[in-house]
C-alpha cells in the first residue's frame, strides 16, 4: 500500500481528486488487501491487473452499453432533445438511437469557457442527426420546443443531488419549470455515498489563459481573455450542482432510478457483485 | 411448438381461463392472471426451465392482446415470471419443481386475496372519526378500506362520477348501501370540493418504479388539487400491482398512442362572406364540415361527448411521486421514495 500513496498523490497533483478516482482507488485498495497472501508475486500482480481491467470493462464500458440500450428506448418519434455541452453516454444514447432509426433532432446548449458542446456539435452532425447548436443564454427562448432532456453526471450523491458541468443545473431547473423531462445518465461508479447540498464545498476551477486554443481551431481571441490582476481575480467552477427535485430519472446499468431513491444503487450492485 | 394458449387448437385456452375467473367480482386482473399462468403450468407439457418460461411469456401476451389497458395485467404476469424464474432449484426433478412452483403459484394468489384486508387495516389508523374523504371512480381495495372504517368510525364520503365509464356511481350505490353518507361529485367540481375534504384516497392500477401511480384517469388532476389545497393524497395499492415501467410523463405511458387527444384533421375550409342572416353558427360550410365530423346538434339541455369522442380521452393517467403523500400496501406503508427501494430489492439480480 505505501507504494500506491505517492502515485495517488501524483494523480490528485495533476487533478484534484474526484468521486469517481476515490471510487477505483478504493476499489483497488479492497482488492489489494482481499488478495491471497500465499500468491506468488507476479501472480497476485496478475490477479490484479485482471481485476482492474475488469472494473474498467464492467463498470464503464459495459455500463455504457447498457445505458444506451435503457435510455435509447425512451426516445421516442419525433422528439426534440436537448442536452447540456458533452457527455460521452449522451453521445453514446443519441448515436445508438440514431442508428436504431429512430427520428429525433437535438438541440446542444454549450457555454463558455470551455465550448465543449462544439466537440459533439461536429460527432452528432457527420452522423446524421439533425442539430441545433445555442449558448446557454438562449435556453428560455427554446425550452418550449424540447421534449426530453438529456446529461450526463460527473458524479451523484446519494441524496439525489447530481453533480454535472456548471450550467446542468440550470438546464436542469428551466426544463422542470417547463414540464420536461430531465434525464441523467450515470454509471454506478459515479455514485458517491456522500451528501451534497451546494456547488460551493467542493468545486474545481478552470485553469487560466486563453482555452480557445485547445478545440477546435480557432483564432485566439485575445481581447475576451481577462487575466488575474491586483483587483480581478477570474472564478471559472468547472461544475454545479442540481438538486434532485428538478430531476426526473437516473438511468444506471442497474436499472432507471428516480432520484430520491438513489440510496438503492448500493443493494442493486449488492445483488449483482 | 404449438402454443399452448391456442383457443382454435381446442387445448388450453388461457384467455376464457383468465375470463371465468374474473367472474368472481373480488378477482382483480393481475390476481386472475397469476392464477391463469399457474393453471398454464398445470397443462404444460415442457421438460425445461427455458421452455417454461418461454410458454409463460407466450400466455402473458395472449392476455394482453385481449385487453385495451394491460397495465395491472401486465405488472401481475411480470411478477409471476420473475417469482417462477428466481425460485431456487432445489428438486431433482423437472416435474416436482414444476408441481412446487404451481403451488407456490395457487398459494400467492389465495395469500393475495387477503392483501385488501391487511392494507384497511393499516388505513384504519389513519381515518379519525368523522373524517371526509374524496375518492375517485371505483375501487375494490378503497372499498375494502371504506368499510372497515365503517365499522367503528363516522365517515363521510365524495365520490367522483369518473367519466366516461361512471364508476363513481357503482362507489356510491355500495356505500349507500351499508349505511356511509356519500354524495357523487362531478369531475370538474374537485377543487370545489376539496376545502371540505380531509384527505383523498384512491387505489391504484399499478404503482411504478418512479413511486408514482398509475389510475383511472382523474387521478392526477385529484393530486395536483389536493397538493395545492395541502391534503394529504394517499393511494392504497397490493404489492402485486408494483410495476417496474418509468413513465417519464403521461405521454410515456404504454397506454398512450398518437390517436389520444388528436385533433381531427379538417378539411380545408373554403372562403365564406359574411352570413347575411343573424344565425348563431359560425361562417363555415355548414355541409363539409358536418359531413366530416358526424355532428349532429342536440336539442336538448344536457349534451354528451360521442363515442367517437370519448375514443380520443385517455382511460388512465399518471401521477408523480412527489404529489402522493403515502402509499398504503400489503408490504407496509411506503413512501413513494421506498417503492423504488423495494422494487430494487424485488427484482434486481
Amino acid at each position: 500500500m505505501t507504494y500506491l500513496s505517492p502515485q495517488i498523490s501524483h494523480l490528485v497533483a495533476a487533478r484534484p481528486m474526484s468521486v469517481t478516482m476515490g471510487n477505483a482507488i478504493r476499489q483497488l485498495k479492497l482488492e489489494i488487501s482481499g488478495s491471497d497472501i500465499d500468491l506468488p508475486e507476479q501472480d497476485a500482480k496478475d490477479a490484479l491487473c485482471q481485476k482492474i481491467d475488469n472494473y474498467i470493462r464492467d463498470r464503464i464500458i459495459i455500463a455504457d452499453q447498457v445505458i444506451e440500450e435503457t435510455a435509447g428506448n425512451k426516445i421516442k418519434d419525433g422528439d426534440v432533445i436537448l442536452t447540456y455541452a458533452r457527455s460521452s453516454v449522451v453521445q453514446k444514447v443519441l448515436l445508438g438511437a440514431h442508428a436504431e432509426g429512430r427520428q429525433f433532432s437535438v438541440i446542444v446548449v454549450d457555454s463558455r469557457p470551455m465550448l465543449e458542446g462544439k466537440r459533439l456539435l461536429s460527432v452528432l452532425a457527420s452522423a446524421g442527426i439533425q442539430c441545433t447548436y445555442i449558448l446557454l443564454p438562449a435556453l428560455g427562448a427554446i425550452i418550449t420546443e424540447v421534449t426530453l432532456v438529456l446529461v450526463g453526471a460527473h458524479s451523484i450523491h446519494s441524496n439525489g443531488a447530481v453533480y454535472s458541468r456548471a450550467g446542468t443545473a440550470l438546464v436542469a431547473m428551466m426544463a422542470k419549470l417547463h414540464s420536461v423531462p430531465v434525464v441523467v445518465c450515470c454509471e454506478t461508479y459515479k455514485y458517491s455515498e456522500t451528501v451534497q447540498l451546494d456547488s460551493f464545498t467542493k468545486n474545481e476551477l478552470a485553469p487560466q489563459g486563453d482555452l480557445f486554443s485547445s478545440f477546435p481551431s480557432v483564432k485566439a481571441r485575445d481581447s475576451l481573455t481577462l487575466e488575474n490582476d491586483e483587483h480581478l481575480e477570474i472564478l471559472n467552477p468547472l461544475y454545479d450542482l442540481t438538486p434532485p427535485n428538478c430531476i426526473t430519472a437516473v438511468v444506471t446499468e442497474v436499472g432507471v432510478i428516480p432520484p430520491n431513491s438513489i440510496g438503492s444503487i448500493p443493494v442493486a450492485l449488492g445483488r449483482l457483485l | 411448438m404449438a402454443s399452448e394458449a391456442s383457443s382454435s387448437k381446442g387445448e388450453f385456452d388461457i384467455y376464457q381461463t383468465y375470463r371465468k375467473i374474473l367472474d368472481d367480482e373480488e378477482m382483480s386482473p393481475p390476481l386472475a392472471a397469476i392464477l391463469s399462468l399457474s393453471q398454464l403450468m398445470v397443462e404444460s407439457n415442457a421438460g425445461t426451465m427455458f421452455e417454461l418460461v418461454k410458454e409463460l411469456h407466450d400466455g402473458a401476451e395472449e392476455l394482453k392482446r385481449h385487453t385495451t389497458n394491460p397495465i395491472s395485467l401486465n405488472a401481475g404476469c411480470e411478477l409471476f415470471i420473475a417469482f417462477v424464474t428466481l425460485f431456487p432449484h432445489e428438486s431433482d426433478s423437472f416435474a416436482e419443481l414444476k408441481t412446487e412452483l404451481v403451488k407456490q403459484g395457487q398459494k400467492y394468489a389465495k395469500e393475495a386475496i387477503s392483501y385488501r384486508n391487511k392494507i384497511a387495516e393499516l388505513m384504519l389508523d389513519f381515518i379519525k372519526d368523522d373524517s371526509v374523504i374524496l375518492t375517485h371512480s371505483y375501487s375494490r381495495v378503497v372499498m375494502r378500506a371504506l368499510l372497515h372504517a365503517h365499522k367503528t368510525k363516522r365517515i363521510s364520503v365524495y365520490v367522483t362520477e369518473a367519466r366516461p365509464r361512471g364508476l363513481g356511481v357503482k362507489t356510491h350505490e355500495v356505500l349507500t348501501a351499508v349505511g356511509i353518507p356519500c354524495t357523487v361529485v362531478l369531475d370538474s367540481a374537485v377543487a370545489y370540493v376539496m376545502d371540505k375534504v380531509d384527505f383523498v384516497l384512491v387505489g391504484s392500477e399499478a404503482v411504478v418504479e418512479s413511486g408514482g401511480l398509475i389510475n383511472a384517469v382523474g387521478s392526477n388532476q385529484m393530486a395536483i388539487i389536493a397538493k395545492a389545497a395541502h391534503k394529504p393524497f394517499y393511494a392504497l395499492a397490493e404489492s402485486y400491482k408494483f410495476h417496474r415501467l418509468f413513465p417519464l410523463s403521461q405521454y410515456d405511458l404504454p397506454t398512450h398512442n398518437p390517436s389520444i387527444l388528436s385533433f381531427p384533421s379538417l378539411p380545408p375550409r373554403p372562403f365564406v362572406t359574411p352570413p347575411t342572416t343573424s344565425g348563431v353558427s359560425p361562417p363555415i360550410a355548414k355541409s363539409g364540415i358536418d359531413e366530416s365530423l358526424n355532428v349532429t346538434p342536440t336539442s336538448s339541455s344536457e349534451r354528451s361527448m360521442s363515442a367517437e369522442m370519448t375514443a380520443k380521452n385517455p382511460d388512465v393517467d399518471y401521477t408523480r411521486p412527489d404529489l402522493i403523500s403515502l402509499v398504503f400496501s400489503d408490504v407496509g406503508i411506503l413512501t413513494p421514495e421506498a417503492i423504488s427501494q423495494y422494487l430494487v430489492a424485488m427484482f434486481a439480480g
